[in-house]
């Protein structure tokens, strides 16, 4: 097991002002899962990053991979 | 001799209490009798047939722009609606200095995407203070206001540029206070503060700077008002922060006597724990004694794309995503050259895109095709002779691009799940946010499909149950005490409706914004008439020239 979060799944799911959106779920050193949604912009900026253009790739990746671009969140 | 008799009709008063016939008396604004009263009135309305109710009331909106040019907040107030909260998510006209105002414009633009025209066309800019916006909406208000004033403009008024950099100061906090008691004083019924919200170029909004302790000193005001209103966004993003939040909140809630109510909260199939827990987490805090009011909204949520930005709903599709997220000029050329297209069509399988494209709506907007808004990709795709996948992105493409297509109901979409949190004691039906996103989808109809969603279809609540939540129960959690019950001596607001019928109508585009800008809005179902203040402020179908809202708080 790695020393960081990793990502374990990606889903696209829908947000709140009716984008599409990744549902991003991390698994923990410690064995624990959690979940984020994350918008199109940091979405596109993760596969980038990560070298990846299908949700798949994004499997195995630390969640360090997400900050660039996350910083962009949807309005309430 | 009455102002207003409405007779014959199932009279459901808010309280939960079950339904029976009888008639409702107004005169001078306020309901003059319920049940078995006969007498003279100047205007009779029969309700034979149909619910008479409590006006509903919306407690999470961002009509603050439109009201300046339009007092009924349309078409909310035609859905039953008599009593909105403007204010909502930190952001709010008031106070705000003049030199301030391009700041709030774009931060106000980018919640509810008013054209530009809206601010500079639509009214004159007569105040700064609190109890100048109050005066300059109230001259010809339809509709009952119950508005928040915003954290984010009052740390800009008090901080100015610093308040998008740093955190304040032990002075600022205490002019913030006083800030805070003038607009409650003017008749703000609460604060608004956010965690999550991002101005027009992406910088977080004023309120995202403060430090617990400038929230506890507002809290502190809003404690020393009788127990004010804190509203939140929580970073609803990611369930452990939103439950984080809600811990803070039931803090503030504890310390000050204050209620606090957090929106949006929604349900997702693909995370089936996050809502249960939030909600586990505020019956603890109940528990406690605290006040966290969640909110949810009752409609589902609709994916919305075009081919003019990347969109996630093609993230499954390698080709397709390397296609859409280069820039325009290479996009068009990716999109009309015939090789290209021929493999992202295949990409699909062999039914070319029926089962991930076929259920997609052509939307209307500026640039739709008239003749494909409202139908189906698949329906358009078999008249053109073309498969989905193509039909999608010639029809775009013989559009600048400039075509959206909806996905329907693709999250917070589960009536046998949400049905249950709706009815929940602890969960406040709201979240609309009406007057906001108004060219990205229709934020009006909420109430008409908590009825015919989940009381009609699904069965969750009764009718009965479902009017206290949007009526008296509303009013007490943000201590309207005149609104939300049909008794003696209350405002008559009141709503007229058919129980078998009411609903909401299809989304369609409109232009009627200032600068003739688009909007997508839904028709009221159902609805005979509505009265504000004992006022008919639309009945038949017609809104009145009625000015007989109010502030109220």
């Amino acid at each position: 097991m790695r020393d960081e979060a990793v990502i374990v799944g990606a889903e696209i799911a829908a947000g709140h002002d009716g984008a599409a959106e990744l549902l991003v779920t991390l698994r923990y050193p410690n064995g624990g899962r959690a979940q984020v949604a994350i918008d199109a912009e940091a979405g596109f900026a993760l596969m980038r990053n990560c070298g990846v253009s299908d949700l798949s790739g994004l499997e195995g990746q630390p969640w360090r991979r997400m900050l660039e671009g996350a910083e962009t969140c949807s309005m309430s | 001799m009455f102002d207003v008799l409405i007779t014959g009709g199932r009279i459901v008063d808010g309280t939960g209490a079950t339904a029976r016939h009888g008639n409702v008396a107004i005169r001078g604004g306020r309901i003059a009798a319920v049940g078995d009263v006969t007498g003279e009135a100047a205007r009779t309305i029969d309700a034979a047939g149909k619910v008479v109710a409590p006006g509903f009331i919306d407690p999470h909106t961002h009509f603050d722009v439109q009201l300046l040019w339009d007092g009924a907040a349309r078409p909310a107030l035609e859905h039953g609606l008599t009593t909105i909260v403007p204010g909502n998510c930190s952001l709010s006209l008031a106070p705000l200095k003049a030199a301030d105002r391009s700041r709030v414009v774009g931060m106000f633009q980018q919640i509810e995407e008013m054209p530009p025209e809206a601010f500079t066309e639509a009214f004159e800019w007569c105040w700064e203070d609190f109890a100048g916006y109050r005066e300059a909406v109230a001259r010809h208000l339809s509709i009952n206001v119950a508005p928040l004033v915003g954290h984010s403009v009052i740390r800009l008024w008090v901080m100015g540029e610093a308040a998008q950099q740093r955190a304040a100061t032990s002075d600022e906090i205490a002019a913030m206070q006083d800030l805070l008691r003038a607009c409650l004083d003017a008749g703000a019924v609460g604060l608004s503060t956010s965690f999550v919200d991002i101005d027009e170029n992406g910088r977080p909004v004023p309120s995202r700077f403060a430090q617990f302790a400038e929230l506890d000193a507002l809290c502190a005001v809003l404690g020393e008002w009788g127990g004010r209103m804190l509203q939140c966004v929580p970073e609803f993003y990611a369930v452990d922060l939103t439950i984080a939040r809600i811990d803070q909140l039931a803090e503030l809630s504890l310390r000050h006597g204050i209620p606090t109510t957090f929106s949006p909260l929604f349900d997702s199939t693909q995370a089936p724990d996050n809502a249960p827990r939030a909600i586990a987490r505020v019956e603890e805090q109940f528990a406690r004694g605290a006040r966290v009011w969640p909110q949810m909204q009752t409609r589902p949520i609709d994916i919305s794309f075009s081919l003019l930005r990347p969109s996630l709903f093609f993230a499954r599709l390698p080709r397709w995503v390397r296609v859409l997220r280069q820039p325009l000029e290479a996009r068009l050329a990716s999109l009309t050259d015939p090789e290209t297209v021929e493999r992202m069509v295949a990409d699909l399988g062999p039914d070319g895109g029926e089962r991930m494209m076929g259920g997609l709506v052509v939307r209307g907007g500026d640039a739709a095709p008239q003749a494909y808004v409202g139908r189906t990709l698949s329906e358009i795709a078999r008249e053109r002779s073309q498969l989905p996948a193509r039909a999608l992105i010639d029809i775009s493409l013989e559009n600048g691009l400039d075509v959206a297509f909806l996905s329907a109901a693709q999250g917070h979409e589960s009536t046998e799940r949400i049905g249950p949190m709706l009815a929940h004691p602890l969960m406040h039906i709201g979240a609309s946010d009406g007057g906001a996103h108004i060219a990205s989808f229709a934020t009006y109809g909420d109430t008409g499909y908590l009825f015919s969603e989940f009381v009609r279809k699904a069965g969750a609540l009764t009718l009965e149950q479902a009017v206290r939540k949007i009526t008296s129960e509303t009013a007490d959690i943000w201590g309207l005490k005149d609104r939300g019950r049909l008794q003696p001596g209350k405002a008559a607001d009141v709503v007229v409706f058919d129980d078998r019928t009411i609903g909401r109508g299809e989304e369609r585009a409109v232009f009627d914004l200032p600068g003739e800008g688009m909007r997508y809005v839904r028709d009221a179902v159902g609805i005979d008439a509505v009265l504000v203040n004992g006022e008919v402020a639309w009945a038949g179908g017609r809104y009145a020239d009625a000015r007989s809202g109010v502030f109220c708080n």
